[in-house]
């Protein structure tokens, strides 16, 4: 069996970089609640946001040390499986990520160390300083690297001779036509992720009966953020799409599930697909009608353009790019009833003894990180086969480097990766094992259709009856 | 002006302060295998906790300065030394996520311990190896790498590794020798009178036989002759300093001179390399970028190193002084 170098560089860096993302959201999200909570803590004294500081700066420093640890990986990967990538792009994304290195990590690294040990050693007022300071160096990370990754997108501001990319003006290749959406949507996301996180693990301290003022407090301000946040995110997600539709059409029309140039008039909305790339339509298609043209076109019988538009030679993988989206969309969709859910129990003085809303809340804690993840995903299978749109593409970026070393490297860093995942696991779940939790999950679901259901029948004949 | 000289100037000034910050940090590290006693094992690292992320994060200056004004150079050089360099990121980040599970896992904190030695080893090494791969030479062909990703392993290399290994151990003992309390002091004077002689004797099988194998060697040490051997003496003269003192001397004055060997040792290189970037076969203007790539890192460095530059210090002078006995509290 022959290994295409091109894969597997391509499954190594999509990896590392899934690994590593997962951080980087977490802390981003994180870094600006603990300067919320730290300022809410300065101007009232009171002692419960000082331990909510504590609880959740342990868990960011872990984060943050994994973040950085996984991050450095990247930034020499651009090499090590993508030379062909790094000498035609080092000009235009080398200086950004340079500037981000020298005004974002320095800061975090900087600040984070008096952040983390510096409670006794530094005022009050200082030590809120360096959390802004990491909190600042978070976000200004964040816009530097989509700035970069937006210009894979939507590259601009260069010129091309005989294969050497010169780059003619910055503010073009740093204000690229998608950073202005895509930075926003990304933000967003991360302060989602981390909103549902701290919402969550209120809520089970809730449901346990323990640590009350502490849960209440965290619940009450995730489930605040995390409703005003997905209300923006719905929206700046709507901009991202009209931007990427005009820009990349193929990676919307691959999203939607569409082949035929122009869909059927109503057009439907697809929800589950079997797509067959070679004969270039879906085997098997399960729809909502009229939903398409009203969701994508606003209108009642508009039609879609679909994936045929695209030369064969440059479609993206449908598959990939259809269910990624529509993850994303899904637990957008989730998520948008839970800020509804929450401002309805808010209005009714029942967020905190509301069970079902509470164990919803902890099933949604990790939903921000599946969202962004499957969101990435989106934007960079989408983007094949192109690593730099139209500029670039993916198989001849890769290294001159054998695929047996690619082969070996990769697998190394799966066992890497898979036992720091279990480690985490093990300290902050110690008493996981998936049957267990599994089976609970079971005996709740049974529980509930062959108890509370008819319980609730009994109770709606009675009122009925009565 | 000359964008590519003052970018490679730039590229060996985060270069060296990684070499010297992360240096004491991965040697700290090394140490720690040869420690049994609990207590002291958490002094040491509490040592290096509060500051060892800005450390390393020159490093990924380093790599993207590399990216940025010298995007040939990286695309050589990364896939040349492939093995090494992703090893090398393994162990680095089982050193980075030590610090955090050896304070939180209660049950683990032993193996937590040696993942974090082992990490600082092994990353010291695969820098080794690096630094001994550079020397050899690294075969180019119409400006990509065209050797085989297992040139590494020869003798060079290796030794170099191994000298490496030796020299950041003398950093670590020196730092612990300036940080720590009384019950260290003879830990870290101990390490230094091992290590120290050792890191000179490697030093100097590794250069010997570098000149042997690499005519280009041969020729930079023909062309700035005198140089070079004022060089050797300085660091002769630091390795024994360092050795006699090691056991009496004032805490600062062994950590100093640790990094008085490994400034002349990195000026030593820089003298052996340049004018070429790729050792030996591609010229630092050569493998430049365009000059609008050049001019804005170049401006962006300028403006901000300083106030970087600043805040770190801030942040080492907060955390002055001996290194508490019970730790940092959170």
């Amino acid at each position: 069996m022959t290994l295409d170098p091109s894969v597997l560089a391509r499954i190594q860096f999509a990896f590392t970089v899934s690994f590593h993302i997962i951080f980087p959201t977490m802390s981003i999200g994180l870094a600006s609640f603990l300067a919320v909570i730290e300022a809410l803590w300065l101007k009232t004294k009171n002692p419960t946001y000082l331990q909510i500081y504590r609880f959740w700066l342990n868990i960011f420093a872990m984060g943050f040390g994994i973040g950085v640890v996984t991050g450095i990986v990247l930034s020499f990967e651009f090499g090590l499986g993508f030379a062909r990538f790094a000498q035609t792009a080092g000009p235009a994304i080398g200086p950004l990520i340079g500037l981000e290195v020298l005004t974002a990590f320095f800061l975090e690294a900087g600040f984070l160390g008096i952040m983390l040990f510096g409670f006794n050693r530094v005022g009050p007022k200082l030590h809120f300083v360096a959390t802004c300071m990491v909190a600042v160096g978070t976000l200004l990370s964040a816009s530097w690297i989509l700035s970069a990754n937006s210009w894979m997108q939507t590259p601009a501001g260069v010129a091309i001779h005989d294969g050497q990319l010169t780059v003619v003006n910055w503010r073009h290749v740093l204000m690229n036509p998608s950073w202005p959406y895509r930075l926003p949507h990304m933000l967003t996301a991360a302060y989602l992720t981390a909103s549902f996180m701290v919402a969550g693990v209120g809520a089970w301290y809730l449901l346990r009966g323990k640590h009350q003022e502490f849960a209440r407090r965290t619940v009450a301000l995730g489930t605040a953020f995390a409703t005003v946040l997905i209300a923006g995110q719905v929206f700046i997600g709507d901009i991202v799409y009209g931007t990427m539709l005009k820009y990349q059409p193929s990676k919307m029309q691959a999203a939607e599930g569409f082949w035929e140039k122009q869909s059927q008039s109503p057009a439907p909305y697809y929800w589950f697909i079997v797509p067959d790339q070679k004969d270039q339509r879906n085997r098997f298609a399960l729809a909502t009608p009229y939903l398409g043209s009203i969701w994508l076109t606003h209108s009642l019988k508009g039609r879609v353009e679909g994936l045929k538009n695209t030369p064969r030679e440059l479609q993206p993988r449908m598959v990939l790019v259809f269910y990624a989206f529509r993850i994303m969309y899904c637990l957008a969709m989730l998520m948008f009833a839970m800020g509804v859910a929450s401002l309805w129990l808010r209005f009714r003085g029942a967020l905190f003894n509301s069970r079902w809303f509470l164990w919803m809340l902890v099933f949604m804690s990790p939903s921000g990180i599946i969202a962004t993840l499957a969101g990435w995903y989106v934007a960079e299978t989408g983007r094949q086969p192109w690593v730099i749109f139209g500029i670039l593409k993916t198989v001849d970026a890769v290294s001159p480097v054998p695929s047996q070393a690619l082969l070996s490297t990769l697998i190394a860093f799966v066992c890497v990766l898979c036992h720091l995942h279990n480690c985490l696991r093990d300290l902050y779940i110690p008493d996981y094992s998936p049957r267990a939790c599994g089976s609970s999950c079971l005996r709740r679901s049974v529980w509930f259709y062959k108890e509370r259901i008819p319980a609730l029948r009994a109770r709606q004949s009675e009122t009925i009856g009565g | 002006m000359d964008l590519p000289l003052l970018s490679a100037s730039f590229l060996a000034f985060t270069l060296t302060l990684y070499v010297i910050l992360d240096g004491f940090d991965l040697g700290v590290g090394i140490l720690l295998l040869f420690q049994p006693a609990k207590p002291a094992r958490d002094h040491m690292v509490d040592s290096i906790t509060p500051t060892w992320d800005g450390n390393e994060t020159w490093i990924i200056m380093a790599g993207v300065t590399l990216l940025a004004a010298f995007p040939i150079a990286y695309s050589i050089l990364l896939p040349a030394f492939y093995l090494p360099v992703i090893v090398m990121l393994l162990a680095l980040g089982f050193r980075g996520v030590s610090f955090e599970f050896r304070v939180q896992s209660k049950q683990h904190r032993r193996a937590w311990d040696v993942a974090f030695g082992v990490g600082s080893l092994v990353a010291a090494l695969m820098q080794g190896l690096v630094v001994g791969g550079l020397m050899q030479g690294v075969t180019v062909q119409n400006r990509y790498f065209a050797g085989s990703v297992l040139d590494i392993f020869r003798p060079l290399p290796i030794i170099s590794g191994i000298t490496l290994l030796f020299g950041y151990a003398v950093l670590g003992g020196g730092w612990l020798k300036l940080k720590s309390n009384v019950s260290l002091q003879h830990f870290a004077s101990r390490s230094l009178r091992i290590c120290a002689p050792a890191f000179a004797i490697f030093f100097a099988i590794a250069c010997i036989y570098a000149v042997r194998i690499q005519p280009g060697i041969r020729s930079q040490w023909a062309s700035h002759g005198i140089a070079l051997a004022c060089l050797v003496g300085l660091f002769a003269l630091a390795a024994g300093m360092l050795t006699a003192l090691s056991g009496k001397s004032r805490p600062a004055l062994p950590f100093l001179l640790g990094l008085l060997l490994f400034d002349v040792g990195i000026t030593g290189m820089a003298f052996i390399v340049f004018p070429k970037i790729v050792p030996f076969s591609v010229s630092l203007w050569d493998a430049a970028s365009s000059s609008t790539s050049q001019r804005l890192v170049m401006i962006g460095a300028a403006c901000v190193t300083p106030v970087v530059l600043a805040y770190s210090a801030f942040a080492y002078w907060i955390f002055r002084g001996k290194t508490p006995e019970d730790g940092w509290k959170t």
